[in-house]
């Protein structure tokens, strides 16, 4: 890809990034505490390596010359995986991201990014004003609360439904009573093994004179 | 009788002595609205070149750069951020108009402290051997006249191990891209100087210098000449512009 483009896309993210960085003073501090160090993250399917150098404000790069202190190395879902989540400093534990280098700059970044809290309102505000903002505010939370409770009662409604109503899958207390039972068949089982092997030793076994 | 030393002024053959005031009228014509024009004809795509650029810098904290023909200060800004107050960076032009709207510039940005502003001749610089981690030229060697002269300079105030970033436009091998760009460069170039800087024979030269400028591999092998090492280039967008960088030994 010609670097020019490569160049367009990190210029925008970056500024981006920056701007949003701009209204969590909390993070943007923790992530300044990193400077001067560079992350290498290095994504594996599609190849592309991006380098973050740390400051008062975030340097994207395509190229860097000099040392990184920490890679991050995965694939994109990987990525999207690890940002998705609350926890990021436990989710990149788990995570299929290998890091090398400095782990605590890789966990560094997952701590500060895990704690990031952009006032919206702030953003808005410099737009409207702070009577506006506020109200758009009020009803962006409110918004936000209806979506999130209505996308948790679905879930929950569809479960049911599924479970109850149309009786395709077990209760979880049934599903986990049912997978005990298995486990503790797989052990007679596992156990009735052994002595019909230690039988089937003593018959086998050469009678002593 | 001696033959007098020639050189090229965009198209035309001109007295080496003579180019050099001839691109300083060029450039006294278009300074004050030298940051528009560029945004404009380039479509702010200058701003991507010049932050590539940046990246193969290696610049760090301390560091002593030279910004020659630095024009308006883009990389200068720059810059100045990476060294920080221990650093320096010397922002330096050969043209006095464009010297004041770069120094005006950075002072209406808000940088000063570790910029010092200097009027200098890329072919005899006003500094000592060894004296820069980091040389760069955006967009002016096409304009000098002796450019292997100029190059074995910036290979003299470089430190050991120091190295040297030209950004210049180049040569392009895609031909509809060559087709589309001498297109835009002969036509709608010196319209839009005749429009906003009302000079159009300005940007004609323009359109003619980066065309008789030496392309990729030429200039590579000039950097080599000059006492570069680890002389290398990269195309962006499609060749139009070429990064070429070189190693002090």
């Amino acid at each position: 890809m010609d670097q020019t483009l490569v160049q367009g896309a990190l210029a925008s993210a970056q500024s981006i990034v920056n701007k949003a960085l701009s209204y969590d003073a909390a993070t943007a501090q923790k992530l300044s505490a990193l400077a001067p160090k560079v992350l290498a993250i290095e994504i594996t399917q599609p190849a592309f390596v991006i380098y973050v150098q740390f400051g008062e404000q975030l340097r994207f790069m395509a190229h860097h010359e000099g040392e990184t202190q920490a890679k991050l190395q995965g694939d994109l879902q990987a990525f999207i995986n690890l940002a998705s989540h609350k926890d990021k400093h436990a989710a990149l534990m788990k995570s299929d991201i290998q890091i090398q280098g400095s782990s605590q700059l890789a966990m560094g970044l997952a701590d500060a990014m895990s704690d990031l809290d952009i006032d919206f309102e702030a953003m808005i505000s410099e737009l409207t004003g702070p009577v506006v903002a506020h109200v758009v505010g009020k009803n962006l939370r409110r918004l936000g609360g209806w979506l999130k409770g209505t996308s948790e009662k679905l879930k929950q409604d569809s479960v049911e439904y599924v479970r109850d109503e149309l009786q395709l899958a077990p209760h979880k207390l049934e599903g986990e009573t049912r997978f005990n039972q298995i486990h503790k068949l797989k052990l007679d089982t596992d156990r009735l093994e052994a002595r019909i092997n230690r039988l089937a030793t003593q018959l086998n076994k050469p009678k002593s004179l | 009788m001696s033959e007098k030393k020639t050189t090229h002024f965009g198209y035309q053959t001109v007295d080496a002595e003579e180019k050099q005031g001839k691109v300083a009228e060029v450039f006294h014509s278009v300074a004050a609205k030298y940051d528009v024009m560029n945004d404009l004809m380039s479509f702010g795509v200058h701003r991507l070149w010049k932050r590539f650029t940046m990246e193969f810098t290696g610049a760090r904290k301390g560091d002593h750069v030279l910004d020659i023909a630095g024009g308006t200060g883009d990389l200068t800004m720059k810059f100045s951020d990476l060294v920080g107050p221990e650093g320096k960076v010397v922002l330096a032009d050969i043209n006095d108009s464009m010297l004041k709207v770069g120094r005006d510039r950075l002072l209406d940005k808000g940088y000063s402290g570790n910029i010092e502003c200097v009027q200098a001749n890329a072919e005899c610089l006003p500094f000592n051997d060894n004296s820069f981690d980091v040389v760069t030229m955006a967009f002016g060697l096409r304009n000098v006249t002796d450019k292997d002269q100029a190059l074995r300079e910036f290979n003299r105030v470089l430190k050991p191990g120091g190295r040297l970033l030209v950004l210049e436009f180049s040569k392009t091998n895609n031909p509809l891209l060559k087709k589309a760009y001498d297109l835009y460069s002969f036509t709608a170039l010196p319209f839009m100087g005749k429009l906003i800087t009302n000079d159009a024979d300005s940007y004609r030269y323009l359109a003619e210098s980066i065309r008789m400028h030496p392309g990729q591999d030429e200039l590579k092998t000039m950097f080599e000449q000059a006492g570069f090492a680890n002389c290398e280039y990269h195309n962006l967008t499609g060749g139009i512009v070429a990064l070429h960088k070189g190693i002090k030994p």
